[in-house]
């Protein structure tokens, strides 16, 4: 049951991040469009801006490139039923709130319980889905019959949930532990893995994840928990919200709506397990973006090291001391410090330092870059200097000055030198660049999580992916090889 | 003894004054007086470690000079504002070790200077590094790598990449030292026909037989100042000091 915070993130914090990061694209690109609609005509033919969340399967998540799930699959049955066309917008859960709060979206539908608090600034719609939590163990495991057999047991919940706080309220009276996790994809690991018994969780999720056949099946009734609902700005949008709930109605009264709830929820008996074929044609897509913003934010910030490193190359090796000490500073500091520091300081704290917001790919591309400059400004002098100093000699004393000697003479026979230890360090940039999903950079292995988030199969998803970086990185070794042999003769 | 005069050949070329270079606290030459005239040959030797390539080396600045004047071919070398890149254009230098640029061919090597400073044009320059490498025996050796040759053939080359700006001036220091013996006779053929030429040169040497033969005046150095000098048919046949007579006596 989704507050402001059980959604199927991989992690608490990195969804915080991503919500916060989406909150501040909205506001650096604003959100065009969207103009609170007056309240009173008919919504035949307008078109409204609605925002949701990034991934809160099956609510709404990503397959294929194309967004789906139960209220994404709802808004637009009832928008076709009512005769309006919907624009939606993926912004994150808090980010969607805040730009419908200032009128930036017209509606929200993001699987968000209808509260009291909320409504005090939202309307409401009828609720449109009954949610609650729901226990399930391991499919072959036929001793658990009920919360009675978890004497004893461990059980797992997601850190922060409905569901830890509902576990945890009966653990003394069934007498089981309950340990946290904060991913449900990695309960449900855990689950048949072994190490917990039994996993409470958000009820649709659960049911999604075992309609996705991640091989667990439910023993307990659902409890009743809270109710979701569409929401527009109070007093406002009141034709949208009125045509919404006639178009519930109806899709109710028809069956189309148990259609599309059953499309994601129903016991995976009744649908056909999907194969690793399926798995891998569905999620190729998304993954070949994220190899493709690796690559791109990996080059970039090579590009950029090759530059800095080569400056404080030179600065290391320089006769001023002060220029040494710059360049040793730059390379302590960034070698003696964890990546995902920096990712965080450029992404959240500089932005609070300039108060203003940091573009994503000028946060991931600063953090790579900075720490490869660091070890490649200790490639430059390393090559430099075991270049036999008769070379500059023989140079200098043709006449030519030192730039023009370290250019033409030392740099070319350096290079050579460097070409392996450069290739090294491209090829642990491209592995480092996974970091950046901290920030939630859709990079390869951020789109890998993005995708078991949704679908739950953890273990082949990150096969694939790990796949994908293994050739990704054997042919960005061929080409340098190929390009060192061309270049280096 | 130590002021060494030019022997009228012409006017001098090289003017050194009360030399001096230390490393950290120790004084490697210890106020050298000089002079070499133009068309002169000077071969400098002396033990290993008396500061004959320190003094070489001081005479293109390839050593920062700690006290007193060396002046070169018009340049006084140890004022700060001297273009020294432009009196090493003047000088040119060959080293034990060749110290060719082994990323470039043979004719590259001689080609950089020239092209580099903008003194020729590509072509140009190539015509002239191959008239060079004619000069030297090694025209078919234009588009070789430099790691292809024999010890003998880079030091040919060597030398004539030295003589690619025209310098009027050549230092040679222990030119034939790191070669195999059977070569060491290509490479001073070659800086022989040089002497001939009328080049003005100073040469560092373990070759006494040579410096006989190729020397207008040989100077021995030890401990940092120059200990005799003269005509090689003095210097060798009828040596002064005690220290050279020790020294002749044991390389001859
Ligand atoms: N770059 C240097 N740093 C410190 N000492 C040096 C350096 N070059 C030469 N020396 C010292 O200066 C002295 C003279 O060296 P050098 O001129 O090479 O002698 P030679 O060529 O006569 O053998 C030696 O004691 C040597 O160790
Ligand atoms: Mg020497």
């Amino acid at each position: 049951m989704k507050n402001s915070y059980s959604s199927l993130r991989p992690t608490r914090w990195s969804r915080w991040i991503a919500t916060a990061v989406l909150a501040m694209m909205a506001m650096v690109v604003g959100i065009p469009g969207a103009v609170a609609q007056p309240s009173d005509d008919s919504v035949e033919g307008k078109t409204f801006v609605i925002g949701t969340d990034t991934t809160f399967a099956p609510f709404e998540f990503r397959q294929g490139g194309e967004l789906v799930g139960i209220d994404m699959d709802l808004l637009r049955a009832i928008a076709d039923k009512q005769g309006f066309n919907v624009e939606i917008r993926s912004l994150g859960f808090n980010a969607a709130l805040q730009a419908l709060s200032s009128n930036q979206v017209d509606g929200v539908i993001a699987g968000m319980s209808i509260t009291d608090e909320r409504k005090e600034v939202y309307d409401f719609s009828e609720p449109y889905f009954e949610s609650g939590v729901q226990m399930a163990i391991d499919r072959n495991n036929d001793d658990i019959q009920g919360y009675e057999d978890l004497e004893g047991k461990t059980v797992v919940a997601k850190t922060g949930s409905e569901g830890e706080s509902y576990a945890k309220s009966i653990a003394d009276e069934y007498g089981f532990r309950v340990t946290s996790l904060d991913q449900s994809a990695t309960m449900y690991e855990s689950v048949k893995a072994g190490t917990a018994v039994a996993v409470v969780d958000d009820y649709p999720v659960l049911a999604y994840g075992i309609a996705q056949g991640n091989g667990l099946k439910t023993v307990t009734e659902k409890v009743p928990g809270g109710s979701y609902g569409f929401a527009v700005n109070k007093g406002q949008n009141t034709a949208l919200l009125a045509a919404f709930n006639d178009g519930l109605a109806e899709l109710q009264a028809s069956g189309e709506y148990q259609q599309i709830v059953d499309e994601y929820l129903a016991d995976p008996t009744e649908a056909a397990p999907s194969t690793f074929w399926d798995l891998l044609t569905q999620s190729l897509p998304a993954l070949m973006k994220g190899l493709s913003n690796t690559l791109i934010v990996t080059g970039v910030s090579f590009a950029v090291a090759m530059i800095l490193g080569l400056a404080f190359g030179f600065l290391k090796i320089s006769n001023n001391i002060v220029l040494r000490g710059v360049a040793t500073s730059f390379i302590n500091l960034f070698r003696g410090t964890p990546i995902l520091v920096w990712a965080f300081f450029f992404y959240f704290g500089l932005a609070q330092l300039i108060g203003q917001t940091v573009n994503i790919w000028v946060a991931g591309v600063l953090t790579l870059s900075l720490n490869g400059a660091a070890y490649i400004a200790e490639i430059v002098r390393g090559g430099i200097q075991s270049v036999d100093p008769g070379q500059l000699e023989a140079s200098r004393s043709l006449g030519l000055g030192y730039g023009r000697s370290m250019q033409k003479v030392v740099i070319p026979q350096a290079f050579k030198i460097m070409t392996p230890s450069l290739i090294n360090q491209l090829i642990i940039m491209l592995k480092d660049s996974s970091l950046l999903l901290a920030i939630g950079f859709a990079e390869l292995l951020y789109q890998g999580q993005q995708i078991y988030a949704a679908n739950f199969r953890v273990t082949e998803t990150l096969l694939i992916v790990g796949i994908i970086y293994f050739v990704a990185i054997m042919a960005l070794t061929k080409l340098a090889n190929f390009a060192d042999r061309r270049f280096n003769k | 003894m130590s002021d060494v005069s030019a022997n009228g050949k012409g006017a001098p070329k090289i003017t050194v004054k009360g030399l001096r270079k230390s490393f950290g606290s120790n004084e490697v030459l210890q106020g050298i007086d000089m002079e070499v005239a133009e068309g002169e040959v000077v071969c400098v030797i002396g033990p290993s470690g008396s500061g004959k390539s320190t003094l070489l080396r001081c005479l293109n600045k390839l050593e920062d000079i700690t006290g007193g004047t060396v002046v070169v071919d018009g340049f006084d070398v140890t004022d700060p504002k001297v273009d020294i890149n432009e009196v090493r254009r003047h000088v040119g230098m060959v080293f034990q070790h060749f110290n060719l640029f082994p990323h470039m061919s043979v004719a590259e090597n001689i080609m950089l200077a020239p092209v580099e400073l903008k003194k020729l044009s590509k072509a140009q320059a190539r015509t002239r590094a191959l008239e060079l490498l004619d000069r030297v025996g090694l025209k078919e050796k234009a588009d070789a790598r430099p790691a292809s040759l024999s010890g003998g053939q880079k030091q040919r080359v060597a030398i004539a990449r030295s003589l690619a700006m025209s310098p009027g001036i050549m230092l040679f220091d222990e030119a034939t030292s790191a070669l195999d013996p059977e070569m060491v006779g290509e490479v001073l053929q070659v800086i022989k026909e040089l002497a001939d030429e009328g080049m003005t040169m100073v040469l560092v040497t373990h070759e006494m037989g040579f410096a006989r033969e190729v020397a207008d005046r040989v100077v021995f150095m030890a401990d940092g100042v120059v200990c005799e000098s003269g005509p090689p048919a003095d210097l060798f046949g009828n040596p002064q000091q005690p220290r050279t007579q020790d020294f002749l006596s044991k390389v001859l």
